[in-house]
């Protein structure tokens, strides 16, 4: 909480680098965006929300602090991604969910 | 003993004869009157009178015809021997061996073709799946780097971008681990890994150089022109979608497939390993197979 030392909700900015590309997020800064995602997710489990796209007032309702966390220590792209890979992997552990309740094998995916 | 070879030499002039016949009956009936229809149906008559109107090269059909004659006049001792032999004659045994020999060349020829469309099938990567080929990219030191530069090691390649938010760095992590384990069993320099950016509007060399150093230092990262990134996406078969014309400082995300691709020292594909490889599984098969490589490894 805090790196910027404002209180502006942007995105971090990307820093651009001195041959002409953009620098990115290193093990620090990736480490804080997951945490800032972990809590905002664990706010939306709180309050029953799966997917915060489509349900976003709710979300920005409920989650305002967190949400505004995630925002800020995460790029724009970063959190539109890990909120629609919630949603998938929602989706995709109902799935499991479901099949497993119909006796459904586990396939071995691994091979060695 | 001359007989029985000059009627199967007959039989098949025979063949000739019918051919010369029918020759003959088109140009008769393209010259015969109209009047002499009725003669030229084709009774056992007619036929006689043609076979006996073609050319001299054809007479032995004569001959032929006159066989249960001769046949007729054998010696005792001729159908003794007959009766001894049964069916097996010497045409019998020539056809035999005949047959024997085409047989034989016609088995060996299509096991050499059989051979030669193994050895096609294999370098057209028939079924296994023809990853890999030309490419030209920048290193992230800034020299050129192609394919010919992967030749000589084992190489380990990585299709990813710098941006990406949670699977390429726990790719790169599982990568770190393998290079690790592989230095252990085979020592320094035998596996050479490659990080290929799919977003060089963003990964300059700069960039990947600090991104890569958080990983391990053993790995090589490239970047390219658009152009020259989609073709070696190309080559290795990677969907990527990195927009062609990116606004600076624009942020997106780039969506690619997630291999790592085991190519041999000869710059030839072997395996690809997918995302639900452990490190150590992912390692193993690497191990092995430079365990089996039988040629030279360059293990500078």
């Amino acid at each position: 909480m805090g790196w910027f030392s404002s209180d502006k909700t942007e995105s971090p900015q990307m820093e651009p680098s001195k041959d002409g590309g953009y620098i990115a997020p290193d093990r620090t800064a990736r480490a804080q965006c997951w945490d800032g995602r972990d809590n905002f997710f664990k706010c939306l489990d709180k309050h029953g929300i799966i997917d915060s796209v489509k349900e976003d007032e709710k979300a920005k309702k409920l989650c305002a602090p967190e949400l505004k966390e995630f925002e800020k220590v995460c790029q724009g792209s970063w959190v539109t991604y890990f909120k629609k890979r919630r949603v998938m992997e929602y989706q995709r552990d109902q799935t499991i969910k479901k099949l497993n309740a119909e006796g459904a094998q586990p396939m071995q995916t691994t091979g060695r | 003993m001359a007989s029985p070879f000059s009627s199967a030499m007959c039989t098949a002039q025979q063949g000739m004869c019918k051919q010369c016949a029918a020759s003959i009956t088109r140009r008769t009936f393209a010259s015969l009157p109209q009047n002499l229809k009725s003669e030229i149906r084709p009774t056992p008559s007619s036929t006689t009178t043609f076979t006996k109107r073609s050319p001299s090269k054809c007479q032995p059909s004569r001959s032929f015809a006159s066989m249960p004659k001769r046949s007729a006049a054998r010696t005792v001792e001729e159908v003794k021997t007959k009766n001894k032999l049964g069916p097996f004659s010497w045409q019998a045994g020539i056809l035999f061996l005949l047959a024997g020999a085409g047989l034989t060349l016609y088995f060996r020829y299509e096991k050499a073709r059989m051979t030669r469309l193994r050895i096609a099938e294999a370098n057209k990567g028939i079924g296994k799946p023809l990853v890999g080929g030309p490419f030209t990219l920048t290193d992230m030191h800034g020299h050129t780097f192609t394919d010919a530069d992967l030749k000589g090691k084992y190489s380990l390649v990585y299709f990813g971008f710098t941006h990406c938010p949670d699977i390429c760095p726990e790719e790169l992590d599982k990568m770190a681990g393998m290079i690790d384990r592989v230095k252990e069993k085979h020592g320094k320099g035998v596996l050479r890994p490659v990080f290929i950016s799919c977003d060089p509007a963003r990964d300059t060399p700069e960039v990947i150089q600090r991104y890569l150093a958080e990983f391990h230092g053993d790995i090589l990262g490239m970047t390219g022109t658009w152009q020259e990134v989609k073709d070696v996406c190309k080559v290795y078969r990677v969907y990527f979608s990195t927009p062609p014309d990116v606004k600076p400082g624009q942020d997106y995300l780039v969506d690619h497939s997630i291999y790592f691709y085991l190519m041999d020292p000869e710059g030839d594909f072997v395996e690809a390993i997918g995302r639900n490889f452990t490190v150590d599984a992912a390692a193993k098969v690497i191990n092995d197979h430079i365990s089996d490589w039988k040629g030279k490894i360059d293990r500078s």
